[in-house]
């Protein structure tokens, strides 16, 4: 199958979720606008006023967090079940097996500008002039996009073999929430901790945002590398897995 | 000598028949130590050969299970084959289904686009003929309508319509042409000839051995994932008749 039909269905697939998925619901599109800003509100009332803080913006930095976060959470997700939900279509035409997954992370890219909306009226509200390091925030987006396409490719096909995959992912996602720094910064946790983590691309990756779009500060170079190499390091292992558990699928499903 | 615009080859596939199918992580751990075999291995074709030559209708029969769904799919790329090869002469289109893909909570017109790019035409040329797939669907009323309010009669015209605005080399059919009410079922019948008269090649499926009889230059049979006869209709049938009956 040629590229330019490929590009044509992985595009299909994502407009016919995004309107699926808005349809079904009366508020529709609103929800992925009030969902973020309801869970922002819980944690900007839990980490004002229960505990302490001292992170500068932290309304912004929180809410740019959870934004960030969450285009991990629903990318994955939805990739996760990207071919189960489509075996129907699947098994009657031949569409190569990647194009769940990958198709997955457009709808969740989508998602995820609707919400950088929010944060626009939000920097207004504010009265933030953000700093100009903010031009790299699309690269970092980018980067983030890789991430998602190197654990959809895996975790559509394994779905289909090993079906309590979406439990343990699901977990993972929400140790993960508490584990990055979605709404602290990484100086508060042990050393110790903090070495072990920086190996998560999605780290460094809520650093980079962070602090260009809030601090004016460009991630270092070795920090940059770090983070591109470990990117591109999920995106090959979640090939390889891919590529062995691919074969057959369609027999399995 | 006549070209061919399908080749089979040698072809075989197999099946892993689950006793009880392991998919849980706990079940794939606990299996490390019940090395009991948990499956089968159905063989469902064997080492089948054959051709389909250009233009021509090529039917295919037998009991349930034997084989003939699991070959369409070989042939329109979705299995892949254990072994054997596969060499398809111009493009291809499988109509196993009709509507696959289609969304329940999208329209009528949304979905014929949606489908319609599927089955690999533009955006544009499958704007070009919405109307007239509407119309030739006889739901000119409902293009606005959602999908899951259509019976399901509805929902098969205009699946079909859709699918034979397709122009490919080669196409294959399972069992679609009993699609809809009488009047339907004509126009269908009509479109399948205008293929014919086009030179298309056509690969068909049924269990309606007047529409073999009527429509196909040759047939296959086959029985347990082996070619029992392949050839002149009414002798394929006769053949298959007399088997099914002992």
């Amino acid at each position: 199958m040629n590229f330019a039909r490929r590009k044509s269905i992985i595009w299909d697939f994502a407009v016919t979720d995004l309107k699926i998925r808005y349809r079904k619901s009366i508020l529709g599109f609103l929800w992925t606008i009030l969902e973020p800003l309801l869970f922002l509100s819980v944690l900007y009332v839990v980490f004002t006023n229960v505990f302490e803080n001292k992170i500068e913006y932290f309304a912004l930095y929180l809410l740019l967090g959870i934004i960030m976060w969450n285009m991990l959470v629903r990318g994955t997700q939805m990739g996760m079940n990207g071919i189960i939900s489509r075996s129907g279509l699947l098994t009657k035409i031949y569409i190569p097996t990647s194009i769940p997954g990958i198709s997955s992370t457009l709808t969740a890219l989508i998602m995820f500008t609707f919400e950088m909306t929010v944060f626009g009226v939000f920097l207004v509200a504010f009265q933030f002039i953000p700093p100009y390091t903010i031009i790299i925030f699309p690269l970092i987006v980018i980067l983030e996009t890789i991430l998602i396409v190197g654990l959809n490719l895996p975790l559509s096909v394994i779905n289909v073999r090993v079906r309590d995959i979406q439990f343990i992912w699901n977990i993972v996602l929400h140790a993960g929430f508490f584990l990055h720094p979605v709404f602290y910064k990484m100086e508060i946790l042990p050393k110790e901790i903090q070495n072990i983590l920086q190996f998560s691309p999605m780290v460094k990756i809520l650093n980079f945002a962070h602090d260009a779009v809030l601090y004016g500060k460009l991630p270092t170079v070795q920090d940059s590398l770090i983070a591109i190499i470990g990117t591109l390091f999920v995106l090959g292992l979640g090939y390889l897995v891919f590529r062995k558990f691919s074969s057959r699928i369609m027999e399995e499903i | 000598m006549t070209e061919s615009a399908i080749v089979v080859k040698n072809l075989s596939k197999k099946f892993r028949i689950y006793h009880e199918r392991r998919n849980t992580v706990y079940e794939i751990i606990t299996s490390f130590f019940n090395k009991k075999k948990y499956y089968e291995e159905l063989t469902i074709l064997d080492n089948v050969s054959f051709e389909v030559n250009k233009g021509e209708i090529f039917g295919i029969i037998g009991r349930n299970g034997t084989g003939k769904t699991t070959l369409l799919r070989l042939l329109s790329q979705i299995y892949k084959p254990d072994s054997g090869s596969i060499k398809i002469n111009g493009s291809l289109v499988p109509f196993l289904s009709l509507g696959a893909g289609f969304q329940l909570e999208m329209t009528a017109s949304d979905n014929v686009i949606l489908y319609g790019k599927l089955l690999g035409f533009s955006k544009k040329e499958i704007k070009n003929k919405l109307e007239e797939i509407i119309k030739f669907a006889e739901l000119e009323k409902f293009a606005d309508t959602k999908l899951k309010n259509f019976s399901s009669g509805m929902y098969a015209r205009l699946a079909f319509a859709t699918a034979v605005q397709v122009n490919p080399d080669i196409i294959l059919m399972d069992e679609i042409l009993s699609v809809g009410d009488i009047g339907f079922q004509k126009k269908s019948h009509d479109t399948f000839v205008s293929f014919k008269e086009k030179g298309k090649t056509i690969v068909l499926v049924s269990h309606d051995l007047k529409v073999i009889r009527e429509n196909c230059d040759r047939v296959m049979f086959l029985n347990e994932g082996k070619i029992v006869d392949i050839g002149d209709p009414e002798q394929v049938i006769k053949t298959y008749v007399k088997i099914f009956n002992q």
